[in-house]
């Protein structure tokens, strides 16, 4: 059996999982502490991978980033190519599961009192020893289940990365694009092998993220 | 050690414009909740940035609108005891205490936290988490995390409302005694008036945002300045009246309510004839006359009433008379012997005095 789909998804779960969580935490962090015009639109924004069919998202992403769009050019000239590679496919897995981590990101930081804030202020911190010492350790349990989540959202993502990256075996074929192409070919052992792993790992993202979500304070 | 400030902060339907300084002495807050007690707290603290004005600690300008000083928090070593304490839930009681301890040095860390430990009788409790302990103790955590960070002003926000009744008596003695070990400049907010005379020194009584009067407890007590404070100070006998006579210091008012009253006025308020005045007398400070005994050399501001009720205080009773000539009410407290010495209760009719120099005339 060929274990290059289960080598990419790893690979590509990872690299979009650093990028949600680096930017979904900086987003956050700004949007609990400021009220500011555009929050609401952004939050919308942030929100709309969620409802809008994958394959609507893929194809955004496909039009703005194509060799067609201005921005595809650019990324051309720099010899970054997105489309029908492996980064096409973090790039779908980053949006579609960004808003798993963004949300519960931002109503953990939301839920850090400010007074506790204020209070380590007062006694000195700046505001680097304010978020590591107080912030993230109140915060850290949402901010982890919510990691959790994004992960796993994109190990399972299709339609996007399907109109993005395309189902290039041995290129850009993840385990969810593997199993289709298994199962439309008749390869019952292969998709049974990868529905099973699948599963296995779903569950125990899910369970993990119900532990840490726990609130002991 | 000093604080000095002069603030302005609006909001739609409520300002604040206050100007206070206070020495190495313990100043009370006192007015009503909404009065925007905790505001001012605030913004000398720099949680909120007043819209103008200045703050000096001392002699250190840690604000100035028109000077375009904006001290950040972490640099106005301002010592600040939140309301509900604000301690950190995922540190132990010592690493709390220990996070406001500035010296980096080990040692001399450990040391400071131990000898803070002890002055707030936490001893023991070092792996305790706040949510373990009690609300005294949780107090006196905070307040050993303000002190170890030696703040050159300590501001308190309501300290003893999250507390039972029982232990907030102990704990104000508590505090008083904190306070003489580490004489710095604080504030304290409270709507508390038994806790304002307690430990304010001094006494700044805030109402709509605005100071009505800022004194010696002694002042806000027994000569408020103005109407409001009378009332927020317990003084509940308030009448109204106009100047009919003057003799000297000596004054006679002439009130619906009451009759005439004679009490000494100082000349310095050059009150005139005719002019409508406020005065006040508060309960504890009314003489009942004993009916067997007469009058005796008691002849001030006799006021003849019915009792209408009497209500249980605890060590004390309050009586409601029913006098005078249009039926005022007056408010009487008593002690109990007192009380059950005179049989004094409701239906009974009695005599009281109004004694001159009890009668305070606001100005």
């Amino acid at each position: 059996m060929d274990l290059f789909p289960l080598y990419l998804t790893i690979k590509v779960s990872f690299t979009a999982a650093a990028f949600t969580i680096a930017a979904g935490l900086v987003l956050a962090r700004l949007m609990a502490k400021r009220d500011f015009f555009a929050k609401n639109i952004i939050d919308t924004l942030i929100m709309q991978p969620l409802v809008i069919p994958p394959t609507v998202l893929g194809y955004y992403l496909l039009t703005a980033l194509g060799a067609s769009s201005p921005l595809g050019r650019f990324l051309e000239r720099l010899g970054i190519r997105i489309v029908f590679t492996w980064k096409g496919a973090v790039v779908a897995s980053i949006v579609s599961s960004f808003p798993l981590f963004a949300k519960p990101a931002l109503a953990a930081f939301e839920g850090v009192s400010a007074d506790l804030e204020n209070a380590a202020r007062l006694l000195g911190k700046t505001e680097f020893e304010v978020f590591r010492t107080v912030t993230l350790p109140l915060a850290w349990r949402g901010l982890a289940a919510g990691a959790v989540m994004a992960f796993a959202r994109a190990t399972g993502e299709f339609g996007a990365t399907l109109m993005v990256a395309g189902n290039i075996p041995g290129l850009t074929q993840t385990m969810p694009l593997a199993i289709y192409d298994a199962v439309q070919t008749g390869n019952a052992f292969a998709a049974n092998v990868m529905v099973g792993v699948i599963t296995v790992f779903s569950f125990a993202v899910l369970y993990a993220a119900g532990r840490f979500s726990r609130v002991r304070f | 050690m000093s604080l000095r400030f002069s603030l302005k902060k609006s909001f739609p339907g409520f300002d604040s414009n206050v100007e206070l300084s206070a020495e190495n002495e313990m100043t009370v807050l006192f007015g009503p909740s909404g009065a925007g007690k905790s505001l001012i707290l605030k913004m000398i603290s720099g949680i909120v940035r007043p819209d103008s004005g200045v703050i000096c600690v001392d002699g250190q300008t840690v604000f100035d609108s028109s000077g375009g000083v904006d001290i950040p928090m972490r640099n106005r070593k301002i010592g600040f005891l939140f309301q509900d304490y604000a301690l950190f839930p995922h540190m132990t009681v010592r690493e709390n205490i220990a996070y406001g301890v500035t010296s980096n040095h080990k040692g001399e860390k450990n040391g400071r936290v131990k000898e803070l430990m002890e002055i707030m009788r936490l001893s023991g409790l070092e792996g305790s988490y706040p949510h373990e302990i009690s609300g005294g103790q949780k107090q006196r955590t905070a307040l050993a995390r303000t002190l170890a960070s030696e703040p050159r002003l300590l501001l308190l926000d309501e300290p003893f409302s999250a507390l039972d009744f029982q232990v907030r008596e102990k704990l104000r003695a508590d505090l008083a005694n904190i306070h003489e070990l580490f004489p710095v400049t604080a504030i304290l907010v409270t709507h508390d008036l038994e806790e304002a005379f307690m430990l304010g020194q001094r006494i700044a009584v805030i109402n709509g945002g605005r100071f009505e009067q800022v004194g010696s407890r002694e002042d806000v007590f027994y000569r408020p300045a103005t109407r409001n404070v009378a009332r927020f100070a317990g003084t509940r006998n308030i009448f109204d009246g106009r100047v009919a006579g003057i003799r000297g210091e000596e004054v006679e008012i002439d009130c619906p309510e009451l009759g005439v009253i004679k009490t000494h006025v100082p000349e310095r308020l050059g009150l005139a004839g005719g002019r409508p005045v406020t005065f006040c007398i508060r309960p504890e400070e009314i003489l009942v006359i004993r009916p067997d005994k007469g009058l005796g050399r008691v002849s001030d501001n006799i006021v003849e009433g019915d009792i209408l009720s009497t209500t249980g205080r605890g060590s004390t009773h309050v009586l409601h008379l029913r006098a005078g000539q249009a039926g005022a009410l007056l408010r009487i407290e008593l002690p109990n012997f007192v009380m059950r010495k005179l049989g004094l209760e409701a239906g009974k009719r009695i005599k009281v005095s109004l004694k001159k120099e009890n009668i305070w005339v606001i100005p």
